[in-house]
């Protein structure tokens, strides 16, 4: 008689085997795209005036945002303009990961019920359409930059390593939270608060440089600030970040994505009969 | 996780499919409508528990050989549809063992079309994805399954436009396009009109080949009896009987009036 192919055993918590499952999710990797595709189009960017959405939401994002300093603050100039928007873009990118992946597992319930496949794949779709709606906003950025005579330097290229440790940090942040809320709804209802919070605790309508000595330690329990700091010292003061900055963050984003991985992986066997 | 494309595997004929050893399956839900954190904290200290238990399956023993049919029957809530997905791994079993040689195609009731909000040629893409079938694959056979359906021009329609025939049709289109070596469909065929049921049980009974296996869940009685050479019937979890089809359902249909002289079991 052959072997079996398949075992299905009693669920344990722990790792699946590794090899086998990033073996399957690697296999997947269309859906990812594909399930990306279909839910960016149906959140109206299908069209070809869907799509100037794309450009047109973080724009008017940043207006209003910097409405509001310009108001409360008084003074505006256009480098504070540059830090808002180019911060303000890279938090969405993390902002957009956490709402998207919030619900990632409980609204893919039906799927879930009736197909068998690695259950990362949802949480890693959400961030992926976070990403594209990320990009559009880089270019938005890059002519803003050109346009309110921002400087330029070498340095800037510390921008690609922010930016993967941005991702994965994104990553991470969707994995977990989608876990979490498998089994705390409530948390898909705070999250609201939890990114508004977060983004007044971070550096995107004020600058680092201009915060107290004493926030800035107790900062260090923000995951992104350090993140976000080091981001507008590259793209908006073409200086080099700090190396602290840069350790913070990255430690930050390993952690929060190995822990929400595993987390994730030793109980999704578990996510089916609990949905 | 396996998927259609993983193995290409050949098969003795008579050899076993699927082999279910003590299976058991318990669901834990919550009491209240949502586990959610303030539930949880409400309970804490009182030892109170805020979790309710089924038992959907109880020491369940059953092999499937390559070559047969077996319809499953029973009750709602018996259990048909959780057997059913722990054969196809996608909730694993609380106890005992599940064996499959081959690859599984499952049709568990409204398995295509998760997300409503999409048409229903994006679903079969989407679902056909996640099942672990490639892109060209789907490509190859997306012209059948559309024709399969009759669906017409509504296969490019948001599913939640679909009436629950059309949702039906859809998904066994999938499932008897796709060849599969191991095939389960759970309760596709009920909603169909009497074309289209006629139309998918002869596609069933081409299916039906020395190499493959078919698991068939139905309320549909007549139907069962037709086309599967063994039946299983389930009552609360539990495996009540095994045998010939004829048998079965005779002593399915007696268990059932002896309950409820009604006529609860006409034919859908
Ligand atoms: N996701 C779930 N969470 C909790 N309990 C569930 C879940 N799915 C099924 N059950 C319970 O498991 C039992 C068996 O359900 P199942 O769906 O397997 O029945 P069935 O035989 O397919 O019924 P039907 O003929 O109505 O399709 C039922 O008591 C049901 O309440
Ligand atoms: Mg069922």
């Amino acid at each position: 008689m052959d072997k079996p192919l398949v075992v299905y055993e009693p669920f344990r918590a722990g790792l699946p085997p590794m090899r086998d499952y990033l073996r399957s999710l690697w296999s997947r990797r269309t859906f990812i795209a594909e399930f990306s595709r279909s839910e960016l189009r149906e959140q109206n960017y299908g069209s070809v005036f869907g799509q100037l959405w794309l450009i047109l939401n973080p724009l008017l994002l940043s207006a209003v945002y910097f409405l509001l300093i310009y108001v409360i603050g008084g003074s505006s100039d256009s480098t504070r303009f540059g830090h808002l928007t180019a911060s303000l873009f890279l938090f969405y990118l993390i902002a957009n990961s956490l709402t998207g992946g919030v619900k990632a597992i409980t609204s893919g319930q039906r799927l879930i019920l009736n197909t068998s496949f690695p259950r990362i794949m949802l949480p890693i779709s959400a961030t992926v359409i976070a990403l594209f709606k990320f990009i559009p906003t880089v270019l938005v950025f890059i002519v803003i930059h050109a346009i309110i005579g921002l400087p330029y330097s070498w340095q800037m290229l510390w921008a690609i390593p922010i930016f993967v440790i941005a991702l994965l940090m994104a990553l991470g942040m969707a994995i977990l939270i989608s876990c979490i809320n498998v089994y705390f709804r409530d948390i898909s209802s705070m999250l609201p608060y939890l990114t508004r919070s977060l983004l007044y605790l971070s550096p995107v309508l004020y600058e680092a440089a201009n915060i107290s000595e004493r926030i800035k330690k107790a900062e260090i329990a923000n995951p992104i600030f350090y993140l976000l700091d080091s981001w507008s010292r590259v793209v908006v003061h073409a200086e080099a970040p700090s190396r602290m900055g840069i350790i913070h963050a990255a430690i930050w984003a390993l952690a929060i994505f190995f822990i929400g991985s595993y987390f994730f992986l030793s109980r999704e066997r578990d996510f089916a009969v609990r949905l | 996780m396996i998927s259609l494309s993983d193995f290409n595997h050949e098969h003795i004929p008579q050899g076993v499919a699927v082999s279910v050893k003590d299976l058991g399956l318990t669901y834990t839900t919550s009491i209240d409508k949502k586990p959610t954190l303030k539930a949880r904290i409400k309970t804490v200290g009182r030892g109170k528990k805020h979790t309710r238990v089924v038992r959907a399956l109880n020491e369940i023993n059953v092999d499937v050989h390559y070559g047969t049919v077996l319809g499953i029957i029973g009750s709602n809530g018996a259990g048909k549809s959780s057997l059913m997905r722990v054969i196809s791994g996608i909730v694993p079993p609380t106890q005992g063992r599940v064996e499959v040689f081959g690859s599984v195609s499952t049709l568990l009731a409204l398995g295509v079309g998760f997300n409503p909000s999409m048409t229903g040629r994006d679903n079969v893409y989407l679902g056909g994805l996640a099942a672990g079938m490639s892109r060209d694959e789907i490509d190859r056979n997306f012209d059948a399954i559309a024709d399969f359906s009759e669906l017409g021009e509504a296969i490019d329609a948001p599913m939640r436009t679909y009436s629950s025939g059309m949702y039906a049709r859809l998904a066994f289109s999938v499932a008897a396009v796709v060849e599969p070596d191991i095939l389960i469909i759970d309760e596709a065929l009920s909603t169909g009109d009497a074309k289209f049921k006629e139309k998918s049980l002869n596609r069933i009974k081409e299916l039906r080949t020395s190499d493959r296996a078919l698991i068939l869940v139905s309320h549909a009685l007549a139907t069962i009896e037709d086309i599967c050479n063994e039946v299983i019937w389930l009552n609360k979890g539990k495996l009540m009987m095994r045998g010939k089809p004829s048998e079965v359902i005779a002593a399915y249909r007696e268990f059932v009036d002896a309950r409820k002289s009604a006529s609860s079991d006409e034919d859908v």
